[in-house]
């Protein structure tokens, strides 16, 4: 890239690379691990980094307690604790759909993430840390004490474990589930063992990571949160399968960050990439690898879903007095009307996000970077280019688009899980490395957002969102009632079928996310105009997951969901005049995505439908004759026995619940 | 491990040039559906051994063999969701080999599923209706975004008549995931045969059924193919209905073809009651 470097160059920025790389990569060593023994993947895997680091602050800085102590309660009574709260509600997730734990695991991290921050607030702290910090030099580099001593630490935790996994009982029983999933359903009596201890691990990994990074980083909620997201990219490495190579996928990823500053380190617009490497290595391996060798287990398919509540004509008359009850919120609500407005907005954001998640079973966590894709292209196009108001909204809707497509390119390769992983890579991709550019926010991360000259005032301008989101939730509930919506609800229940019988369901996956793209790229636009200025703060990569939290807790409401969303993101907070009230608002969203998952999770399981995804005729693979999931002989057998389970037991399927992926715009 | 390539099949469709509603040459047409050296390894399990048959247009051609003897497998290849290792597919005289499902199912070659994999959130009709909305709509942005007054009553017709076919009208509204095994089986066969589509599969179709489900869904089969001069492969383990609709019969086992002939043949075989004998007693 940059001239000829030297060895020597470069040894400083591998040997930090390696330094915070081994911390990484026991992190995602104990979330491959708990995701191959559970089925089930811990977006919450950060979030007990992030309660350790917190647990050693509280007993350490603020009750004075000597280290030693604060740091064996943080890093070895806790995690313990929280594994056996995990083996609980992971294990009544068992029979939900991929979505439902998805939903599940980012629930529990919204929870966690909102309390701490309600606990603690947001600023960084200085993390009391218990290692020396002079420095010492490794081979002509100078390294702190206290990273050297994390690297082997971590690197040390890894040895131990690949030992404990080739030589005790109970590691080779894990390693054999590790290999093959489908075992842990038959080895009968010892899978509560196996998976208990497999989280117990886990947790433990996942407190170290958290104390050993927390110096590094400061003590920061979001930070320490996110960060052990870069184990994603470490799992990637592993295609979520391999330990050892999880471990190295750490390695890679902590020496490619480093080396990443290196290079950039003259550049402006390629500032953001260091810290984004592990979402380029998350999206390069998903997007690149065979999908034959991307198992993914423990998915079932989605259950049936229950008729709608409301009769189409009772619907349309609620959608009327609700748009009658907007219309006269300016005559009561005058001085909280911004709160309105932008709540206005929000009821676009769920419908186009409903559109996707709901209707056609799409799970995309990067919907608020295409927000604010709308909201930056909007400022430059009617600041920059003097285009007419209107224009610029409409077409700030259509430079979204593209995005969408791009979002879309791992819905054709991916499903479940891994589309759910790939697309919270790109929002965060597109937040770190594109949000500070000039393309976007700019350095300053905030540009000037005019309103229409006819429309400043907030109250005119009231209506013209009121407008907005009445045409843009008659445009998602026409796309739902069209073919294409027909299209997306069966393709949500089964798109290899719908493929036999026809249909390019690749172009359909492309199209509801254009749709869905338009629409949340014109209420970026509008959220800018809103508040005059675009900036990308509120669309940061984790509003993407409370959103989707939200929008389920609001599925039983079908059509309506959206607008409920609304008001719970925007109207309700402004309510709560507790300030630690409003901060903890999002721990009950994520409460009730939580519930509403268990709550699905365990209808599926009475029903006994929700078939594994793997019990289809139709193999998803495209690999010669490898079907996704069950690589060699022993799954051969396992199949033929599972089958003569299924025949036996006929599917007697009761009509009941409301399926967590499922259309509801009928 | 050692194929890498995975383009065809997962990759964007292609659009398929090939009009699904032109009348073929009845010469190139006859001939259905064609198999040549069909080969399918799983890792180091062979399912399907160089199998070769032919399913032709008008007739009932039965596929047998016990439990595991590939013939789920051979759907699947011919359907276009399994990339067989060797061997060549062809329907109505041209190549699929490589072609991705939805491009076959254009072509007019339909299937069900032994597993029933129904649009489980959506009624009877619902799913009905998809059978030809989905035919309709291919791969083309426009028409899958949009029908035209035609077509939807063309898909009305349809589902109206599949529906007085199978005996569905007290279950149109019902929805989907609900319904009985011996339900479902007609639904999914109902929606097949809403398509347009001139070659089915028909993957064990009366496993669930009882015996007067059984009588009737044979009297179906035989109706359709008589009345719209279809091809139909039939995989059937239920002996009683296999000799009474097949015209010819192809027996798998462990992958290979032991044996084919008419059914009066095959019930006189030893070869073929040693391979179910045989399954049985293992
Ligand atoms: N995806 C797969 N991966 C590995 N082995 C497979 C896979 N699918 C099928 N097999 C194996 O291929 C063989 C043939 O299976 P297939 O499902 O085609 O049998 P079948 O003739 O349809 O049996 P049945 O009458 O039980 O439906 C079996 O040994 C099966 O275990
Ligand atoms: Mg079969």
């Amino acid at each position: 890239m940059r001239g000829v470097c030297t060895v020597n160059d470069l040894l400083p920025f591998l040997v930090v690379g390696v330094t915070t790389g081994s911390v990484y990569g026991l992190a995602a060593m104990g979330l491959v691990l708990t995701y191959k023994t559970s089925g089930i993947f811990n977006f919450a895997h950060g979030s007990i980094a992030a309660v350790s680091a917190f647990v050693y602050y509280d007993l350490r800085t603020l009750r004075g307690l000597p280290w030693p102590v604060a740091l064996g309660v943080a890093v070895i009574v806790v995690p313990p604790l929280i594994a056996l709260l995990m083996e609980r509600v992971t294990r009544s997730l068992a029979a939900g759909t991929v979505a439902t734990k998805i939903v599940a695991t980012i629930g529990l991290q919204l929870i966690v993430m909102s309390a701490l921050l309600a606990g603690y607030g947001g600023a960084a702290l200085d993390f009391p840390g218990f290692l020396p910090t002079r420095t010492v030099t490794v081979i002509g580099v100078n390294v702190g004490i206290d990273q050297l001593t994390s690297a082997i630490v971590a690197a040390a935790c890894a040895l131990g474990f690949f030992a404990f996994f080739r030589l005790s009982a109970m590691g080779v029983r894990m390693r054999a589930v590790v290999d093959n999933p489908d075992l842990l359903e038959l080895s009968g009596t010892s899978a509560f063992a196996v998976r208990s201890r497999a989280w117990l691990i886990g947790c433990w990994f996942a407190a170290a990571s958290g104390v050993l990074l927390a110096p590094q980083l400061g003590l920061d909620v979001l930070l320490l949160t996110l960060l052990v997201v870069q184990a994603y990219g470490a799992a990637a490495v592993g295609l979520f399968s391999s330990l050892p190579l999880t471990y190295a996928g750490g390695l890679l990823i902590g020496v490619l960050a480093a080396l990443a500053t290196k290079w950039v380190s003259h550049s402006e617009t390629f500032a953001g990439l260091p810290p984004a490497m592990p979402f380029v290595v998350l999206f390069a391996v998903l997007l690149l690898v065979g999908r034959g060798r991307l198992a993914e287990i423990g998915g079932h398919r989605p259950a049936p879903a229950s008729k709608p509540l409301m009769s189409r004509a009772s619907a349309r008359i609620t959608a009327v007095v609700a748009v009658l009850l907007a219309a006269g919120v300016p005559l009561v609500a005058a001085s909280k009307l911004p709160v309105y407005s932008s709540a206005l907005v929000f009821v676009l954001i769920f419908a186009s996000l409903h559109l996707l998640v709901r209707t056609s079973g799409q799970v995309s966590l990067a919907h608020a970077a295409l927000v604010a894709v709308g909201s930056s292209t909007f400022s430059h196009l009617v600041v920059g280019a003097g285009l007419p108001w209107l224009l610029a909204v409409l077409l700030a809707g259509v430079v979204a688009v593209p995005v969408g497509m791009l979002v879309a390119i791992p819905a054709i390769r991916l499903s479940g899980l891994y589309l759910a992983l790939a697309t919270f890579g790109l929002g965060l991709l597109l937040e770190r490395a594109v949000y500070g550019t000039s393309w976007m926010f700019g350095a300053t991360n905030t540009l000037p957002a005019p309103r229409p000259a006819l429309f400043e005032s907030d109250e005119a301008f009231y209506y013209v969102l009121l407008a907005f989101a009445v045409a843009g939730s008659l445009l998602i509930a026409l796309v739902g009632r069209s073919r294409l919506g027909r299209l997306l609800r069966a393709m949500a229940d089964s798109p290899t079928t719908l493929s036999t019988l026809g249909l390019g369901v690749n172009v359909t996956r492309v199209t509801v996310f254009a749709i869905s793209a338009f629409v949340a790229g014109v209420a970026g636009a509008l959220y800018a105009s809103q508040g005059r200025s675009a900036t990308g703060a509120p669309f940061l990569s984790y509003t993407s997951l409370t959103w989707l939290t939200v929008l389920v807790l609001c599925a039983g409401l079908r059509a309506a969901g959206p607008s409920l969303a609304a008001v719970l993101v925007a109207v309700v907070p402004a309510y709560l005049t507790d300030g630690t009230l409003a901060q903890a608002l999002p721990v009950l969203f994520g409460f009730g995505a939580l519930l509403v998952a268990l709550y699905e999770a365990r209808a599926a399981k009475r029903r006994g439908s929700g078939q594994p995804l793997d019990e289809l005729d139709a193999p998803q693979g495209s690999r010669s004759g490898e079907r996704l999931g069950v690589p060699g002989p022993a799954a051969q057998r396992l199949t033929v026995a599972r089958r003569a389970r299924v025949a036996r037991s006929a599917p007697a399927r009761v009509r009941v619940g409301t399926g967590l992926a499922k259309g509801a715009t009928r | 491990m050692s194929e890498e390539t995975d383009g065809a099949m997962s990759g964007t469709d292609p659009e398929s040039s090939a009009p699904e509603s032109s009348a073929p040459e009845s010469s190139a047409h006859s001939t259905g559906l064609q198999i040549k050296d069909l080969t399918i390894r799983f890792g180091g399990n062979t399912a399907v051994d160089s199998a070769d048959f032919a399913a032709p247009l008008g007739r009932v051609t039965g596929l047998i063999g016990p439990n595991g003897a590939g013939k789920t497998t051979t759907f699947n290849a011919c359907s276009g969701l399994l990339r067989p290792s060797q061997g060549e597919i062809r329907l109505f005289g041209k190549d699929i080999t490589g072609r991705p499902p939805a491009a076959r199912a254009q072509l007019g070659l339909g299937r069900t599923f032994q597993r029933m994999d129904l649009f489980d959130s959506l009624t009877v009709e619902q799913n009905i209706a998809l059978g030809r909305e989905a035919g309709l709509a291919r791969s083309h942005p426009l028409k899958q975004l949009l029908s035209t007054p035609a077509e939807m009553r063309a898909v009305r017709a349809a589902t109206e008549e599949v529906i007085e076919l199978c005996g569905l009208r007290a279950l149109r509204h019902e929805i989907a995931g609900s319904l009985s095994t011996g339900q479902r089986r007609l639904v999914d066969l109902g929606r097949v045969l809403a398509g347009d589509f001139q070659m089915l599969l028909l993957d064990e179709p009366s496993s669930g059924l009882d015996t007067a489900e059984t009588e009737k869904f044979g009297e179906i089969v035989t109706r359709v193919v008589a009345q719209r001069g279809c091809g139909v492969l039939l995989v059937e383990h239920d002996m009683g209905l296999v000799m009474s609709v097949c015209d010819y019969l192809y027996v798998l086992d462990f992958g290979q073809m032991i044996f084919e002939g008419t059914p009066a043949e095959v019930r006189a075989s030893s070869a073929v009651r040693a391979a179910y004998l045989g399954s049985e007693a293992a």
